[in-house]
């Protein structure tokens, strides 16, 4: 069984000060540190394990800057098989659906059974290229994957809903599953293996290497447009309890029995 | 006229609140925009909630047929493609949720409509709509435009409006005449698998202690539940804290886990994005302990301490046995 | 093929006398039995690497079975090459795989993003050398003591001690990346390599000669693991001894405690520095000090080192070390229990809680209690 994941380099922002950047259109991406998409990594792994026990070859594709070749490198010294960029400023600013678009003309010469993806990005939290990609390759899609098990020809997967149902349905390979944080243990890739992995081949395709229209990617592909970024409004918010973290405590403490929880 | 159409949610046999959520935004911007709201009702046996909509809408839209029992995108795609065809509305708004996300980008892709996901606001600059959105984990707001066309897609996250009072006058149900195909043999739906229930519900409980990925490793979970039980609560999580295993999935809080409404809840080390406060926003009294005083917990609490969790926990516990004694 | 754990860590010189188990620290509390691992090394009958075996994650790399080998077999090394093995094929626990990939790319192992390096310092007057900037004499504060709650007041306290002997020092800031002691220990000779060349260009440039660390286990890195560094590194108790035999450090304020002091593992066992810190504790008015009796090469080992602080030990039983090492020190009626290595003071300090001492005995760090005595 082959499987194609596509990931994708995300910077790591959860706890770091994002500032925007001057043009109001990115970040400042100084400082952050780079690393695999939390969802996609579960993907990858997803696959791993599955071609570990169903023999075959697990083939990662991306998206993106020079700088995310660091996460294909990573996912080969992990064990993919092969790996392919799409790059070039064509695919520059593309909006969700122009990424599927070009995704799907790299995907579809490839050999697979299923196409995994994560089933959001931390960076634009689109949550929408994996199944758009389906369509684009005309497959049965799912997302929010959570659990998998491998029938003939078919997976039945478990899809999470809100409050955590657990939406079972039976799916006909090949087909594009986004896979949701948790469904696994994603392994980890050594140093050594990494750097093992930097000699090996990256396929990089450009907009004219898959026979796309320039125009049909990227920004200029794209029929949504980021006009400007904004930090978000402070609201109301809370009332900060100020000073070193007894006094701070203490004032929380003082509140708590007010309220009558101490 | 012009019209904005909303696509129900419901299931097993509720209509949920993004529904009407969703209503709610499209009215306020129908009315600044001269657009009539529509909410297309898909499903079988459903024919009971037009009731329940009809005061939130214009015109409420119904298709009851037995292959849309189950929520399936393949054949939810397929009506909403016809529906769109000859409906042309200007705007489509569609949940941003489990069912919405499986949706939405297919329907975008097969009918090539401009399509933004995950909208936090929706208002109209003349003839252009302008969508907001939260990207870099809810720590920076996106503006973004669409490409002049008919139809608009959006799917609207859950949460972000609040729903208005009905409107006196109540729209007009009309039934649908759409050819509905079966569901595919290529997906098909088996079953729902209600989650497990574990031996604490945190949805009962007055005090809720919930900690984060912040908390960093399940050796300091000890003083967690230390401070839990000095408060007489329970304690409860964020979902990495159960994609690590440090809590069974029923401690979760948030929109794929459970939703408590608690007299007091303290968020300790949760960066509060939109999936966790969904689960929790309701609780009487908010307090956050983050160590990042830009983390959007703190817009949601009542209370905040910006400092190290490590630090607070263990003088917040010494306070509180203080007090008591 | 492979070469063999037999040819990889020599161990055909073993004779199994079982020296090696009988010195373990954890072979008591764990189903680590270092003589049998090493003999199914020899015969090549056991697993090759750390995921057949997760006992091996149990080692503290104390050495004691290394330093008691009668034939010069190295066990401790076999266990971190279990280790290795598994790290290569992607199989570490998801605690130990964290504090990799934290360290790969922010320079430690505890997951906090290299902008908040410095945070320990923040109300403090701690002089950074720019880029470029010379600072032959470097304070390497360590990532322990840079992001630990309570491990912060270990370079806290030497600071004010640094600026009370007038210490012409200099940090690096936030560039300050992982030493690697513990990275090579859990396995990851990969990443160490990568440490090593980036941290000794970092300090080329800024034309170290001195490294002073508040960590036994950088200083032990830096010393014995960087290959021809040309740099000297020093523990601080090595340092403050040479302050105070100068007569720089003056240390007015008496302490009127009775003390003990744990030798950690790094500092006494890897490196045999026993007196100094004795020596500066001594130096200290008001103390009294009373020596544990399995005290100096005897010295029980916290359980702390070997990348501990990132495992979840495999299967353990009794008593912690460190818990013994508490009581220990309460029956010998110190006030304070010493140490002079933050993940000792830790482990330490965790055991005073765990094993009901709390009120009884407080665990200090050397630098502590010498801040005290300024
Ligand atoms: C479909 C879907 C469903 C989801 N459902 C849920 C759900 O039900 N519930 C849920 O919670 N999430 C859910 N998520 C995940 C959600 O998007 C976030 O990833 C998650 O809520 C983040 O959890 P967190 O706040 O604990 O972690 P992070 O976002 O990583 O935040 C950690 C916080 O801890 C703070 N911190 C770190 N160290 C300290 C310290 N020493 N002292 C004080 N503060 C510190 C940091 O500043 C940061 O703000 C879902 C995601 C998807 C895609």
């Amino acid at each position: 069984m082959n499987i194609v994941v596509c990931l994708k380099q995300v910077p790591e922002t959860a706890e770091a000060e994002v500032k925007l950047a001057s043009d109001k259109k990115g970040i400042e991406m100084e400082g952050l540190p780079l690393q695999i998409n939390e969802a996609d990594n579960y993907a990858l792994e997803q696959a791993l394990l599955l071609t570990e026990e169903h023999d075959g070859d697990v083939t990662v594709v991306t998206l993106g800057p020079d700088s995310s070749d660091e996460v294909l490198r990573m996912s080969m010294a992990k064990g993919a098989a092969e790996a392919v960029r799409l790059a070039g400023p064509a695919f520059d600013r593309g909006d969700p659906v122009a990424i599927a678009r070009a995704l799907a003309a790299a995907v579809k010469d490839l050999e697979y059974d299923l196409v995994l993806t994560g089933c959001m990005s931390s960076d634009d939290g689109n949550t929408a290229v994996g199944m758009a990609l389906a369509e684009c390759l005309d497959l049965p899609h799912a997302t929010y994957v959570t659990q998998m098990e491998m029938g003939d020809g078919e997976v039945t997967v478990g899809r999470e809903l809100e409050g955590g149902l657990i939406e079972k349905l039976k799916m006909k390979m090949p087909c594009v599953l986004g896979i949701q944080t948790g469904i696994n243990e994603p392994r980890y890739a050594s140093i050594m293996g990494i750097a093992k992995a930097s000699k090996r081949e990256i396929a990089m395709k450009s907009a004219s290497d898959l026979g796309l229209d320039e125009g049909s990617v990227g920004e200029e592909g794209s029929r949504t447009k980021l006009e400007e970024l904004a930090y978000p409004p402070v609201g109301e918010g809370a009332e900060i309890l100020e000073g070193t973290p007894a006094e701070s405590s203490g004032k929380l403490a003082e509140v708590l029995r007010e309220k009558g929880f101490v | 006229m012009d019209e904005i159409l909303v696509l129900a949610e419901h299931r097993e046999g509720e209509l949920r609140d993004i529904t009407f959520e969703m209503l709610s935004k499209a009215r306020s911007l129908g009315k600044d925009a001269g657009k009539s709201v529509t909410a297309l009702l898909l499903g079988a046996g459903v024919g009971d909630y037009a009731e329940a909509l009809k005061s939130h809408a214009d015109e409420v839209l119904v298709l009851d047929h037995g292959n849309l029992k189950a929520f399936n995108a393949a054949v939810y795609q397929q009506v909403l493609s016809e529906v769109l065809k000859s409906r042309e509305p200007s705007l489509v708004m569609i949940g941003h949720t489990a069912f919405g996300v499986d949706l939405a980008p297919g329907l975008a892709v097969t009918l090539e409509l401009p399509f933004a996901s995950d909208c936090i606001d929706l208002a109209y600059e003349g003839d252009d709509l302008k969508a907001t959105r939260q990207i870099y984990e809810g720590k920076v707001n996106a503006t973004v435009s669409f490409a002049d066309a008919p139809t608009v897609l959006v799917t609207f996250r859950p949460s972000a409006c609040p729903v208005e009072d009905a409107e006196a006058s109540a729209g007009k149900v009309t039934e649908l005449d759409v050819a509905v195909p079966e569901e595919p043999a290529m997906r098909q739906f088996l079953e729902y698998v209600e989650a497990a229930v574990g031996e604490v519900d945190i949805t009962k409980a007055d005090v809720v202690v919930s900690i984060g990925r912040g908390l960093r490793e399940e050796e300091n979970l000890p003083m967690i539940e230390e401070l839990a039980e000095a408060l007489g609560g329970v304690v409860a999580c964020s979902r990495p804290c159960v994609d690590a295993g440090w809590l069974p999935k029923d401690r979760q809080v948030g929109s794929s886990g459970k939703t408590v409404k608690p007299k007091l809840y303290l968020a300790i080390g949760i960066s509060g994005q939109f999936q966790h406060l969904s689960g929790m926003k309701a609780a009487d009294t908010i307090v956050a302990v983050n160590k990042d005083p830009k983390a959007p917990i703190f817009s949601e609490a009542d209370y905040g301490i910006v400092g190290d969790l490590m630090k607070v926990v263990p003088a917040l516990k010494e306070k509180i046995a203080e007090l008591r004694a | 093929m492979a070469v063999s754990l037999k040819e990889t860590y020599e161990l055909l010189g073993c004779i199994q006398c079982g020296r090696c188990t009988a010195g373990c620290p954890v072979g008591f509390r764990t189903y680590l039995n270092v003589r049998k691992v090493v003999y199914e090394g020899l015969t090549e009958t056991g697993p090759r690497d750390a995921k057949g075996r997760p006992e091996a994650w149990n080692c503290t790399t104390c050495s004691n079975c290394t330093d008691r080998c009668p034939k010069g077999v190295k066990p401790m090394e076999l266990l971190i090459g279990l280790r290795s093995a598994a790290i290569e094929k992607g199989k570490a626990m998801p605690t130990v795989r964290d504090a990799l990939e934290s360290t790969f790319k922010h320079g430690n192992p505890w997951g906090r993003g290299r902008d908040k390096r410095m945070e320990w310092a923040e109300d403090l007057d701690v002089p950074v050398a720019d880029e470029g900037e010379e600072a032959p004499l470097l304070y390497f504060y360590g990532c322990t003591p840079a992001y630990e709650t309570r491990a912060q007041d270990v370079a806290k306290s030497l600071v004010r001690v640094f600026a009370a002997a007038g210490v012409p020092y200099k940090t690096l800031g936030t560039a300050e990346s992982d030493c690697g002691n513990e990275i090579w220990r859990l396995g990851e000779q990969g990443l160490f390599e990568l440490l090593v060349e980036g941290n000794t260009e970092l300090f080329r440039s800024h034309g170290v000669e001195t490294i002073v660390t508040s960590s036994p286990h950088c200083m032990n890195t830096f010393k014995n693991e960087y290959g021809d560094l040309g740099i000297e590194a020093l523990h601080y108790s090595q340092f403050l001894k040479e302050l105070l035999d100068e007569g720089k450090l003056e240390l007015p304020t008496p302490v009127e405690k009775t003390v003990t002091y744990h030798d950690p593992c790094f500092l006494g066992k890897h490196n045999e520095i026993y007196d100094e810190p004795r020596d500066v504790l001594n130096a200290v008015p008001g103390v009294t000090f009373v020596e544990f009796d399995r005290s100096r090469e005897r010295a029980l080992c916290c359980e702390g080192g070997g990348g501990r602080m990132w495992v979840e030990a495999v299967e353990e039983r009794g008593e912690r070390i460190a818990e013994i090492r508490v009581n220990d020190a309460v029956a010998l009626g110190a006030d304070y229990l010493v140490t002079a290595c933050p993940f000792c003071l830790l482990t330490l300090e965790d055991a005073v809680k765990t094993s009901g001492n709390e009120g009884k005995i407080e665990v200090v760090d050397l630098s502590e209690l010498v801040a005290m005595a300024l």
